[in-house]
């Protein structure tokens, strides 16, 4: 209790380190130009999108703020969380290592895990200022005209915020772990090159990998910039944040003897896993975007859910074969939100489908339910959709009246975004930075 | 009256012995001393008992109950030497954090005036000049509130004129009741201002006593200085 009473006065000495590291401002002023150089792009790519200046435009169902405007501009928080955030989380740790600032903190009276805890709460204070520039663009996109669909922007920013959470916990528990900064910076680069590499090969194999690659932190970030909310990565992502603060809280405890830490990981481990897993297994997933484009029409959801027999989809598709990331995201995406005992077989052997072998099967897409097996080559939904109703024996809905999403076209000019994120925002942080060094007297 | 008691303390690095068997006690109210050559263990064993090092065998005790490491940090506090903690903050600022944690009974102000550190409020903790920061560490560890204050090498960097202040304002805090153990290098220093001394020669404890009392284990006759005392004795025992 005495402890719960100090720890404001913990949260407060993490903030001013926070906030005395030069590596946290360089962070800040490089996230103002990072969003608005995606923004103003953004912006007007989605004006030319729409027809500006009388040039053709493009469909308007097409013209969505989160594909045009919203993942682009906060994809900079991405990139910065991916390249410069580590770097602020380490230096916390890091810098009280190096310094012997640890042995005076593990004598004072708090816990390690509260510790921890204090130094995320600072690096999440510090994320909500570095998140300025992203509100401040969304806030310029509504003063253009610009539409925003709350469920899916809302959506998006979760997305962000837990990727910057998992960033977090891996950079911690890598500067809890290794000796120096350096180090440090190291893991956590191995972790992420780690990641990407898992993504690149998992891409279109199938089986574990996919599965095990659909929690990456880039692939996850994937699922909320097309609007889709599944309990599972974000089970998975927070399952996996909190393991690294736990992995942190047991190797900064280095009273404790080199055994009894190592001990203490691997069943930590064994409980990430677990959760991991268990979380991984759950199907649950709401469509937040406004044009619910990871969903068929409700009356074709209603007719495949009759579906209960597991149904066996058979892909001779190449990974780099552009018909099965359309097959993936129009068909494949959309039947595991309504088929729990759906399961995909990606038969192809090669990459790119140039070198495949000769037997013509390359470019089939079988189905298999109750015994009964039919193959289709195309990857358009509403082929594939007639064809599991045929398989199932199920009569095809009649012809639904739902809204068509129409799109928001918006042919505005980022007026006065140059000014604000590559000046103002620059001199907005030099001058905090400023004051900063000055009350910290 | 014994404070706490330190038995058959031992730890290894690798096959290398740093600590072997080391029982003392610490009095209320003393100044114990703990000198040795370099690399005896002074270190390692401040850190084994400040429970940021473990330790591979033995036990603490404080009022005959075993002090599990978890419950160090009420029984002690450990000024290691050689730090530069939260080297961006001011002086000032690491005064008033220890000041509101701890709710010292002794107040930052009082120990800035008696550690001159008055002039250096406003400092970066990182600019200041060695004797500065032990300065500063030392008035950190006076504001905690732990019975047993341990000092790794509180004299170092300090000069004359600051080395007496210090030993004086260290030599008060013993007679207020609290225990202060120093792991000194000059044995000039330690005979000047400690009551009683252990004396760790290769992780070994090689004596432990007031300088009379180690000069009998060295079997030594009496006479001299305490300090001429203390070199022979240590050349002695080491």
């Amino acid at each position: 209790m005495r402890s719960l009473r100090r720890l404001p006065l913990l949260f407060s000495k993490e903030w001013r380190e926070l906030t005395v590291s030069r590596a946290y401002w360089l962070l800040l002023l490089a996230v103002g130009p990072l969003v608005g150089h995606g923004f103003i792009n953004a912006v007007n790519l989605y004006a030319e999108a729409s027809g500006v200046g009388g040039g053709p435009a493009a469909l308007p169902q097409g013209l969505t703020p989160l594909d045009g405007m919203l993942a682009p501009t906060f994809g900079a928080y991405d990139l910065a969380v991916t390249l410069l955030f580590p770097f602020v989380a380490i230096r916390l740790i890091a810098a009280e290592k190096e310094s012997g600032a640890l042995k005076l903190g593990l004598q004072l009276p708090f816990g390690v895990g509260e510790m921890v805890a204090a130094k995320l709460l600072a690096l999440v204070a510090g994320w909500i200022v570095a998140w300025l520039p992203g509100l401040i663009a969304v806030a310029m996109w509504r003063a253009y005209g610009g539409h925003l669909y709350a469920p899916e922007t809302l959506n998006l920013l979760l997305g962000h915020w837990l990727r910057m959470l998992l960033s977090a916990g891996v950079a911690i528990a890598a500067a809890a772990l290794a000796e120096s900064a350096a180090s440090a910076a190291i893991v956590t680069l191995v972790f992420t090159i780690g990641t990407w590499a898992l993504d690149f090969i998992a891409a279109g194999r199938g089986g574990w990998l996919a599965t095990v690659a659909a929690y990456t932190p880039t692939a996850a970030l994937r699922f909320f910039e097309r609007g889709l909310l599944r309990l599972s990565v974000v089970f998975v992502m927070s399952a996996m944040a909190l393991g690294g603060l736990a992995i942190a809280a047991i190797w900064l405890h280095t009273g404790r003897k080199l055994g009894a830490r190592l001990l203490r990981t691997a069943v930590l481990l064994g409980l990430i896993a677990a959760t991991v897993w268990i979380g991984s297994l759950s199907r649950a997933s709401w469509d937040a975007s406004e044009n619910r484009r990871n969903s068929f029409s409700r009356a074709d959801e209603a007719a495949l859910r009759q579906i209960r027999e597991p149904l066996r989809v058979t892909i001779n598709l190449a990974a780099e074969d552009p018909r099965l990331t359309d097959y993936e995201r129009g068909i494949l995406n959309k039947l595991r939100r309504i088929l729990p005992r759906l399961e995909v077989d990606y038969a192809a052997q090669s990459r790119t489908g140039l070198f495949e072998g000769a037997e013509e099967r390359y470019g089939e897409i079988w189905y298999e339910l109750g015994g009964r097996k039919v193959m289709n080559r195309s990857t358009t939904e509403p082929i594939v959709v007639e064809q599991l109703y045929q398989l199932a024996g199920i009569a095809a809905p009649a012809n639904s009246d739902e809204p068509v999403f129409s799109g928001y076209p918006l042919a505005a000019h980022p007026n006065g975004a140059s000014l604000v994120f590559y000046a103002l925002w620059p001199l907005a942080v030099i001058s905090a930075w400023g004051l900063a060094r000055h009350r910290r007297r | 009256m014994n404070l706490l008691t330190v038995n058959g303390l031992s730890k290894q690095f690798g096959a290398r012995a740093v600590l072997q068997n080391v029982s003392f006690s610490v009095r209320r109210g003393e100044v114990l001393g703990l000198i040795g050559p370099n690399g005896a263990g002074k270190t390692t064993l401040f850190e084994c008992l400040a429970g940021v090092l473990p330790s591979d065998g033995g036990a603490l005790s404080t009022n005959g109950q075993r002090l599990a490491p978890a419950r160090r940090k009420d029984a002690l506090f450990y000024l290691p030497d050689g730090l530069t903690p939260w080297a961006q903050q001011s002086v000032n600022w690491a005064l008033g954090f220890f000041e509101r944690l701890y709710a010292a009974p002794v107040k930052a102000t009082e120990l800035l005036d008696a550690l001159k550190l008055e002039g250096l409020r406003h400092a970066r903790i990182g600019s200041l000049s060695k004797g500065e920061r032990k300065r500063l560490l030392l008035a950190l560890g006076l504001l905690t509130p732990q019975p047993l204050l341990m000092l790794d090498e509180p004299f170092d960097g300090l000069d004359l004129r600051q080395t007496r202040d210090v030993m004086a304002l260290l030599r008060s805090q013993a007679e207020r009741g609290r225990a202060l153990m120093l792991s000194i290098h000059q044995l000039v220093d330690a005979a000047r201002v400690c009551d009683r001394l252990i004396l760790l020669s290769d992780g070994r404890v090689a004596g432990e006593g007031t300088i009379d009392e180690l000069r009998a284990q060295a079997n030594l006759s009496e006479g001299g200085s305490p300090e001429a005392g203390l070199e022979e004795i240590f050349l002695a025992l080491t």
